[in-house]
C-alpha cells in the first residue's frame, strides 16, 4: 500500500498511460462494464420483445369456393383485397393493393374496350384499375400505365384443393402475368 | 374566522408575486417561486414585444398544455381496441357529456399546434435567431436542432393521434405511412413489420400507435421542451436582446452619490465618472414579475379562447369505420401532410426499365434532405453579428428568400392538395364539379 502511493501517484502525473492496472481500477472498469452491458441487454430485450414471434393474422393461403360457383367475369373478395377472374374454365387472381403505397384499387369498366400495346403485343382492354390515393392506373391485366405506381399489380397463384375441389389462393406466392388455372 | 383567514393567506401566497411592491420583491418572486424559476429576474422590453417573437413558442406550449389536459380526460373514455375504438370515439362525440367539446378541443389544439410550431420555426429563421450573439456559452444552433426535433415530434403526435379513432382516415393513413417506411432501402421491410407489429394492420398496430401517442411522444416533447427553455436562458435570452446589446453605445452616466472608501470620494462626495453600456440598465428592462407574467397569462387566455371558439365553429369530423376493402376517393391526408402526399404522387422516376417509387424519393429522400439542410444550416450560415435577432436582416437576404421559397412551395402543395385534387387524385378547379363515384366495387 505504501509502495503504491509513492510511485503510483507520481507516475499518474508524469505519464497517464503507464499507470499500472491496480485492483481498484480493474474493479472499477469491471463494474462500469457490467452496468453498460446490463443496460445494453435491457435495451435489446425491450426492443426484441416488440418484434412478435407469433402472429394471429389470417392465413395467406385460403379457399375461395368451388370453381363452378364462382361468377363468370370478375369477383372482388373484399376482406382479402383480391380480384378473382373466371373466363370460361380458366381462372386467375390479381391483387387489389396498389403497388405505389398500398391503397385498394378500384375496378372500373370501360364503356368502349381500348386497344393498347403492352410489351409489343396489341391487346383489347375492357376494364381498368384506378387507385384513389395518388391516381395510379392499371390495364386489365395489371400493367401500370399512369400515376406513380412503379410496378404492375401482383398476380397470385391459384390451385385446386385435392380434398374438396375448391379453388385455393396462395397470397404468399406470386405468379407471372399470364398465369391461368384451367379446371 | 380561521378558515377565511388561511384562505386569504393562501390566496396572497399564490398571487402576491404578480403585484410586487418593489423591484427586489419582483426579483425574489422569480428566485423563490419554483414555477417561475426559468424566467430571468429582469427581462428586456424588446423581448416582450408582440411583433418580434409573436409569442409563437409560448402559444405552442399553451396548446400542448390544452392537449395534455384534454388528452388525459380522453384516456378515460377511449378504448384502444380494434373492435371498440371507433364506437368509443363515437360515444365521446355523441353520448358523453361535453365529450364533443373535449375531443374537438383536443383536435383543434393539435391542428393549431402544428401550424404554430411551424410558424415559430419560420420566425426563428427569418430573425436569424438560431445564431449565437455575444453571450458566453451560448449554443443557439443546438437549440434550433432541438426545435426541429420538437417540430417532427409534433407531427408524429398528430399522425399517431388521428390513427386512434380507427376510421377510414386512420386506416389509410397507416397503410400509406407504413408503406412509405417500407420503401426505405434495406431496413424498410423490417421497419414496417416493427411499426405494424406484424404484416397486417391490426390490434398490434393500434396499441403501438396508442402507446406512442399517449406516452412516448409526449414524454419526448416534455423533456426536449424543458431543455429548449433552459437553453433559451443559457443562450442569453431571445436573440433580439443580443442585437440590442450591439446597438448600445457606451454612454456617460451622471455621477451618482454612493458609498466610497477613497480619499477622493470622501472629499468630492461622488464616485469617478464611468463609461457604461446601457444593456442592463433600467430603461431597457423591466422586472419579469409582473410584466412577463402578465403577458404570458394574456397569451394563455387568448390561445385558450381562440381554441375554444374555433372548436365550436368547426366540429371535429369522424369518417366511416375503417374498411380495408374500400379506399375513400379521394383519400386525403390532413392538411399538414398534403404536401407530402403531393410529392409522393409526382416523384416516381423511370430510368430505363428501372422505376424508383415516389415513396422513396418523395416520402423519404426529399424530406430527409430538407431535414438535413435545416440541421446543417446554423453551421453553414456565416452572416455577421448584426443579423442576429433582426427580422429580414440585409446580410441574410438571399438565405431568407430561399427559406421563404421552400416554405411557400410546401404551402402551395398543401393548397393544391386541399382545393385542387379530386377523385383519383385528378386535378380539378374549385368551381368544377367532381364526378359521382360509386362507393362500392
Amino acid at each position: 500500500m505504501k509502495l503504491y502511493k509513492k510511485t503510483g501517484s507520481k507516475s499518474l502525473i508524469a505519464n497517464n498511460n503507464s499507470l499500472p492496472e491496480t485492483r481498484r481500477s480493474f474493479l472499477q472498469k469491471l463494474g462500469l462494464g457490467g452496468v453498460l452491458a446490463g443496460l445494453a441487454g435491457f435495451g435489446w430485450q425491450s426492443f426484441r420483445s416488440l418484434i412478435p414471434n407469433v402472429l394471429y393474422e389470417p392465413p395467406q393461403r385460403f379457399k375461395i369456393g368451388l370453381p363452378a360457383n364462382l361468377a363468370e367475369g370478375v369477383t372482388f373478395l373484399e376482406d382479402k383485397r383480391l380480384y378473382v377472374f373466371k373466363e370460361g374454365r380458366s381462372f386467375y387472381a390479381i391483387s387489389a393493393a396498389c403497388t405505389h403505397l398500398g391503397c385498394t384499387v378500384k375496378y372500373s369498366k370501360l364503356n368502349q374496350p381500348k386497344q393498347v400495346e403492352i410489351g409489343g403485343e396489341k391487346k383489347n382492354i375492357p376494364f381498368e384499375f384506378h387507385c384513389p390515393c395518388h391516381g395510379s392506373k392499371f390495364y386489365a391485366e395489371g400493367t401500370n400505365y399512369a400515376g406513380p405506381a412503379p410496378r404492375p399489380l401482383q398476380w397470385y397463384k391459384l390451385e385446386v384443393s385435392p380434398d374438396d375441389g375448391q379453388l385455393v389462393v396462395d397470397m404468399s406466392s406470386e405468379a407471372e402475368q399470364n398465369f391461368r388455372l384451367t379446371v | 374566522m380561521r378558515v377565511t383567514e388561511s384562505t386569504k393567506k393562501l390566496y396572497d401566497k399564490l398571487t402576491w408575486t404578480w403585484k410586487p411592491s418593489s423591484d427586489k420583491e419582483a426579483g425574489d418572486a422569480i428566485v423563490k417561486n419554483l414555477l417561475l424559476h426559468w424566467f430571468p429576474n429582469k427581462i428586456s422590453k424588446a423581448s416582450l414585444s408582440w411583433n418580434y417573437s409573436m409569442w409563437l413558442g409560448t402559444i405552442s406550449f399553451v396548446l400542448f398544455m390544452i392537449l395534455v389536459f384534454t388528452g388525459v380526460v380522453l384516456m378515460f373514455l377511449y378504448v384502444p381496441s380494434v373492435e371498440r375504438a371507433y364506437s368509443s370515439v363515437k360515444d365521446i362525440e355523441f353520448v358523453v357529456s361535453f365529450g364533443w367539446l373535449l375531443r374537438g378541443m383536443h383536435r383543434m389544439a393539435a391542428h393549431l399546434m402544428v401550424a404554430v410550431v411551424f410558424f415559430h420555426m419560420v420566425r426563428v429563421f427569418l430573425t436569424g435567431a438560431y445564431k449565437n450573439g455575444g453571450a458566453v456559452g451560448a449554443n443557439r444552433p443546438l437549440n434550433w436542432i432541438i426545435g426541429i426535433i420538437l417540430l417532427i415530434t409534433t407531427l408524429l403526435l398528430s399522425f399517431t393521434g388521428y390513427l386512434l379513432p380507427w376510421d377510414q382516415l386512420a386506416y389509410w393513413a397507416i397503410t400509406v405511412g407504413t408503406n412509405i417506411a417500407r420503401a426505405a432501402p434495406l431496413v424498410g421491410e423490417a421497419t414496417r413489420f416493427f411499426l405494424l407489429g406484424g404484416n397486417t394492420i391490426d390490434q398490434n398496430t393500434l396499441i403501438r400507435f396508442y402507446v406512442l401517442h399517449v406516452f412516448f411522444l409526449p414524454m419526448i416533447v416534455l423533456l426536449l421542451f424543458s431543455y429548449h427553455m433552459w437553453r433559451v436562458r443559457k443562450d442569453g435570452g431571445l436573440a433580439v436582446t443580443d442585437h440590442e446589446a450591439l446597438d448600445q453605445k457606451p454612454e456617460k452616466i451622471a455621477p451618482v452619490k454612493s458609498k466610497t472608501y477613497s480619499l477622493l470620494g470622501i472629499t468630492n462626495g461622488t464616485t469617478v465618472h464611468v463609461q457604461n453600456t446601457m444593456v442592463d440598465e433600467e430603461k431597457n428592462t423591466v422586472p419579469s414579475s409582473p410584466h412577463l407574467l402578465r403577458r404570458i397569462w394574456l397569451v394563455t387566455l387568448l390561445t385558450f379562447v381562440a381554441t375554444f371558439v374555433l372548436t365550436i365553429i368547426f366540429r371535429a369530423p369522424l369518417e366511416a369505420p375503417a374498411n380495408p376493402a374500400v379506399t375513400p376517393n379521394p383519400a386525403k391526408a390532413p392538411w399538414y401532410f398534403l404536401w407530402l402526399q403531393e410529392i409522393v404522387t409526382i416523384t416516381t422516376v423511370k430510368i430505363g426499365a428501372f422505376t424508383i417509387n415516389g415513396a422513396l424519393i418523395g416520402g423519404i429522400l426529399l424530406p430527409g434532405i430538407l431535414l438535413a439542410l435545416a440541421i446543417w444550416w446554423p453551421y453553414r450560415d456565416k452572416s455577421g453579428l448584426n443579423s442576429v435577432g433582426v427580422w429580414f436582416a440585409k446580410e441574410r437576404k438571399i438565405q431568407n428568400w430561399v427559406f421563404i421559397s421552400i416554405c411557400a412551395l410546401i404551402i402551395i402543395f398543401m393548397l393544391i392538395g386541399t382545393f385542387l385534387r379530386g377523385p383519383y387524385w385528378n386535378f380539378y378547379w374549385p368551381w368544377e364539379a367532381w364526378p359521382e363515384m360509386p362507393v362500392k366495387f
